[in-house]
């Protein structure tokens, strides 16, 4: 039941022009600007160096390599605001999950397939493979323009491709999270619009929120609220919150590559502030435990909203 | 065992009782007219029946298994306006309704929409089919997989009298072949076309359950129309006036008149006492929507 599912919404998810664009933008629009500035740079800067210790080779082989435009790829998919993988993540479970509910359709699909438990899984099957084809894509669209920048830049195919297979695979697995919590939203809200935007990004309004807490008042004032959380052992729980937030752990992976980069061009991520500081001290292993702790919220609570509820 | 049971079907939102203790079975084979006024409770009992929505009290069987159960695979469904993904086309569209059910060939889907008459229309886009189409093709969807039973729920609505009156013969076709079918209507001169037997249900409540027959003999007019002739129709109608009945002439031969119910059998002995020979009296058969709206009125909803 599970596989008819995820066959049918793939046949329906092939047919919406929603799907194209996503991967367009992914194994297109990158590459093709990664090899347009490279190209740029190699024509006008050729032949001098760029910075201290650093060749012009070496930053033509970070943004325009095989390997390159793939790590650039991973970490642009997690490194915007909204991320790409975000916006992914929330149109294909509008696509799913959303389409259903402005297009009147659950009453017909859960007629035709009344086990609600196989037509939920099944949904976010699809949209996971199709997630992982738009990711792998990636992976594999730099692969392929990065060979052919070869012919005209001075790059090599690059190393590290296991590692970075890797990131690209983990990055897929922890956004199972990111898809409950898309599914979530929109069928909690029951609009697909408001579902969209709240996945894009209520993440970060309260992960913000925390954050000017933090800056403003922060935990060591005397309030009722800091109070309250004294009385309850919470305060060092609160402070060390940030490294349990869902965006923090969700782009690990793709956060994983900056040191890689940072070190070719002669820095340090320590010295990296802004949004970034404090990020790199969170290790891939705890990462995944924190988005599986997220993951399993989210599909409870998912579950607990789709398995009871009428279908009017 | 009965395809469709209902027993004590009740479904409560809130304070509102939307279904009162339904009870109802409808046999193998059987095609029966679910009635109703709008906000009745119709839509609300096929969606109990289709597993869509849960009942609050008694439950809700088809082919006897309680639903949401197993046997809503052998079940074809339209509830209310059929929905479709506008981006898809008719044909993929039944498509995807095959692929989640499984088991149904492109051969079957190509059958089917010939049998609604869509198959020129089967490659456009649903956002672009009339409201007739989609009716039509929502009927396609609902009879994919070859069901043992249908709920269908308004089928005819928004369709123009050519669009009813396929859906009617359509709908034949399919009883023909041992289909178990539910379909509520409003269009009660339609239903009668249809249906043998009628569940009729105000307020959630279910007031009627038996044949049209019953229907019109149980609620219907105090007074029965019948078409009479006579040899002499003008002395026919001065007798019918000298005895105060109400009558009109149909044409030069037949005369309609009003009798009260049951006073048949005393009203030709008195016309053969004043020497009229009837030549042949034929019944009016009773309105079905008349006897339906002499019930809802029992029932105390204001005509």
């Amino acid at each position: 039941m599970i596989l008819r599912v995820i066959h049918a919404e793939l046949y329906k998810a092939v047919r919406k022009k929603r799907v194209y664009v996503l991967a367009s933008l992914m194994w297109l629009l990158v590459p093709l600007l990664s090899l347009l500035i490279a190209w740029v740079v190699n024509v006008n800067v050729s032949g001098t160096f760029v910075d201290d210790g650093v060749t012009l080779t070496d930053l033509l082989q970070v943004i325009a390599s095989p390997a390159g435009i793939s790590r650039n790829l991973l970490l642009l998919s997690g490194n915007l605001a909204p991320s790409f993988l975000i916006i992914v993540v929330g149109l294909l479970a509008a696509l799913f999950i959303g389409d259903e509910k402005s297009q009147n359709m659950w009453k017909t699909i859960l007629t035709v397939a009344p086990n609600r438990f196989a037509v939920l899984t099944g949904k976010l099957l699809a949209a996971m493979i199709l997630l992982g084809v738009i990711l792998w894509g990636g992976f594999l669209s730099g692969m392929l323009f990065g060979s052919i920048g070869m012919i005209f830049l001075p790059t090599t195919f690059g190393s590290g491709w296991g590692q970075l297979a890797q990131l690209y695979a983990l990055e897929w697995a922890f956004s199972t999270s990111a898809m409950l919590f898309a599914f979530w939203l929109i069928w909690l809200f029951r609009n697909v619009a408001l579902g969209v935007v709240g996945v894009f990004f209520l993440p970060n309004l309260l992960e913000g929120l925390y954050s000017i807490y933090a800056a403003v008042v922060g935990f060591d004032r005397v309030n009722r609220f800091n109070l309250w959380l004294e009385a309850l052992q919470l305060q060092n729980t609160l402070r060390e919150l940030p490294q349990y937030f869902f965006t923090t752990n969700l782009y690990a992976p793709s956060r994983f590559p900056i040191t890689e980069i940072v070190g070719v061009i002669g820095g340090d991520v320590a010295d990296i502030g802004g949004p970034f500081s404090n990020f790199f001290d969170i290790s891939l292993s705890q990462a995944a435990v924190v988005m599986s702790v997220y993951g399993a919220i989210f599909a409870l609570l998912l579950a607990i909203g789709f398995w009871r509820s009428d279908v009017q | 065992m009965p395809a469709i049971a209902a027993a004590n079907l009740s479904k409560r939102y809130r304070r509102k009782v939307a279904v009162d203790a339904v009870s109802f079975e409808i046999a193998h084979g059987e095609i029966v007219g679910f009635l109703g006024p709008n906000g009745a409770g119709k839509t609300t009992t096929l969606r109990m029946l289709a597993g869509l929505i849960r009942p609050s009290q008694g439950h809700a069987s088809i082919l006897d298994v309680r639903t949401p159960g197993k046997t809503l695979a052998q079940v074809g469904t339209m509830i209310e306006e059929p929905s479709f993904y506008p981006y898809l086309s008719g044909f993929a569209n039944l498509k995807h309704a095959a692929l989640l059910h499984g088991g149904v060939e492109d051969s079957r889907i190509h059958e089917i929409l010939g049998f609604v008459s869509m198959d020129n229309a089967a490659d456009k886009k649903v956002a672009a089919y009339s409201q007739g189409m989609r009716q039509r093709l929502g009927l396609a969807r609902a009879l994919l997989w070859e069901p043992k039973v249908l709920l269908l729920d308004e089928p005819t609505n928004g369709l123009d009298p050519v669009g009813i009156a396929e859906i009617r013969e359509n709908l034949i076709k399919i009883a023909e072949q041992g289909v178990t079918i539910l379909i509520s209507s409003h269009i009660l001169a339609e239903l009668e076309k249809l249906v043998d037997r009628a569940l009729v249900i105000e307020r959630g409540k279910l007031l009627f359950d038996g044949s049209l027959h019953k229907l019109t003999e149980r609620v219907g007019d105090a007074v029965v129309h019948y078409h009479l002739e006579a040899t002499e129709p003008t002395h026919l109608v001065q007798v019918l006036a000298e005895l105060g009945y109400e009558h009109t002439s149909t044409n030069e031969q037949t005369i309609r008149v009003g009798i009260p119910r049951n006073d048949m059998a005393t009203f030709l002995k008195t016309l053969a006492a004043k020497g009229v020979s009837v030549l042949e009296a034929s019944r009016e058969k009773d309105s079905l929507e008349a006897a339906y709206l002499r019930l809802l009125k029992e029932d105390g909803r204001p005509s």
